[in-house]
């Protein structure tokens, strides 16, 4: 796994509310630095989770169990931000003997923090990351970006593969999960279900994931193109998406 | 110079200077091992052409060529996946592409037709389907419904129908639809799906058409 050889870690997954992120440092350590659990980080298959189910759901406990010992705490996201799975991944945990914390982002606690990122132009892989990183950063650390009309859109949350990401244009804006995120209101299904009409949009998701149907009702709705993907993408999934991209245009 | 369309079990060449259509199997097409297409399109080109141009925007292009109308939808039903495409004033409005559902596809179709030794070009389409949820699900559909009496060619015929059905949900339920690839000479797919919509088959070279955009120049 990446470069975490013996350090002590505080996992998360989700968006767990950023009291209870500051809490468990200050419980355990404010030098214990976090880890995103929902990415893909190369560990190996840890056969608890059936293999039909959310690949993002398989990262959190394939990392949790690869990294195990060095991992002090789970902030686990059980809240409506994420999903039924991440609450019985959280129960899973707790009975394999990691210490998790649940976390559950209520409405009065949504923040309305300014899109950056989401309208920004330039890569739409990197801001989806840095979008993530935003859960465990301060605002101010947000970077210079230029704001941009948007051409095309990606609705959904950060794939499993980012390699889907690089063929959409740098003026495509996020919706979506995503976009929630860097808003600070995780749970809010009117943010998420929001996009801009007239630009056609990828609506994302992964497989065995219940925003599928959200997913296939709003690209229905926008004539968007609705893309589920399981483990990593394929040549069919990428000149699919490829071929809406070339093919669609802003109706402005 | 050669175009191609290398469907998973169709290969369709053009031959420019000619103006000839050859259709071979894609099993032949590899076998032969010929020069590469100047240009092609489906699932076994990439590696065998020139230009390789993306099937839904070859469909796209070929689409357009074929239909002069300023709005229409156009179907192409292939072995493997099954893309779709609506026109609103000659530009896309909505498209999809179905590549792992065999539900909408023929595969299944030519898996039962060889199995029970089918003639399509005198099969009738039946007003009763099977519901083709899943393409091997419905399969079993169809040897279920023969081992408990019915005949192969009404139970293959109620699988045609319940793909239909599928393909005229994919489609978002048009009132007319262009069809283009294989199923235009299959008068029982034209026939049941004529109870939903009205169908104008373009027959299997509208992807090949979509491809002379790139020697144009
Ligand atoms: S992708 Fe869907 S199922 Fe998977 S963790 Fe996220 S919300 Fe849950």
């Amino acid at each position: 796994m990446e470069n975490l050889k013996s350090k002590k870690l505080i996992g998360y997954y989700g968006f767990p509310e950023r009291s209870v992120l500051r809490s468990v440092r200050e419980r355990f350590g404010s030098d214990l630095e976090f880890i995103d659990l929902d990415v893909a980080r190369g560990a190996p298959d840890s056969m608890v989770i059936q293999s039909t189910t959310c690949r993002i759901i398989a990262n959190i406990v394939d990392n949790a169990m690869e990294l195990s010992k060095r991992l002090t705490a789970i902030v686990a996201d059980v809240g409506e931000g994420k999903c039924d799975r991440g609450r019985y991944a959280a129960f899973l945990l707790r009975k394999t003997g990691f210490n998790v914390i649940e976390s559950r982002f209520p409405p009065e606690q949504f923040e309305k923090r300014p899109l950056v990122y989401s309208t920004a132009e330039g890569s739409l892989a990197e801001r989806v990351d840095r979008i993530m990183q935003t859960v465990i950063q301060s605002p101010s650390s947000v970077n210079q970006t230029r704001a941009c009309e948007p051409t095309h859109g990606f609705w959904g949350v950060p794939p499993h593969d980012f390699r889907i990401l690089d063929i959409f244009p740098p003026t495509t804006h996020i919706y979506g999960w995503t976009r929630c995120v860097e808003a600070g209101s995780p749970g809010d299904l009117e943010m998420e279900c929001y996009v801009d009409e007239n630009v056609p949009t990828v609506f994302f998701t992964q497989s065995f994931c219940a925003k599928q149907d959200l997913a296939h009702h709003l690209a229905e709705k926008y004539d968007g193109l609705f893309v589920d993907c399981h483990r990593d993408v394929n040549n069919s999934i990428l000149s699919k998406v490829e071929a809406f991209i070339k093919l669609s245009y802003p109706s402005r | 110079m050669k175009l191609a369309d290398c469907g998973s079990t169709w290969t369709k060449i053009l031959d420019v200077e000619s103006d000839s259509l050859e259709i071979i199997t894609t099993r032949e097409m590899v076998r032969r091992n010929g020069s590469p297409f100047a240009v092609a399109t489906g699932h076994s080109a990439e590696k065998r052409c020139g230009i390789f141009k993306n099937e839904l925007l070859a469909l796209a292009e070929g689409g357009l060529s074929f239909v002069d109308k300023d709005d229409f939808s156009i179907v192409d039903v292939g072995g493997r996946d099954i893309k779709y495409i609506r026109f609103k004033g000659r530009k896309v409005k909505k498209i999809d592409w179905n590549l792992a559902c065999g539900a909408t596809t023929g595969v299944t179709i030519e898996l039962l037709a060889n199995y029970y030794e089918i003639d399509f070009s005198s099969l009738e389409s039946v007003d009763s389907w099977i519901n083709v949820t899943c393409g091997v699900f419905g399969m079993e559909r169809v040897l279920e419904s023969v081992s408990n009496g019915e005949s192969p060619g009404r139970s293959v015929a109620e699988f045609i129908h319940g793909m239909v059905r599928n393909v005229f949900n994919f489609t978002q339920r048009p009132s007319e639809l262009y069809l283009s690839g294989g199923f235009c000479d299959n008068k029982c797919f034209l026939d049941s799906m004529d109870k939903y919509c009205k169908v104008i088959p373009l027959g299997r070279a509208v992807l090949i058409e979509g491809l002379k955009n790139e020697i144009k120049y």
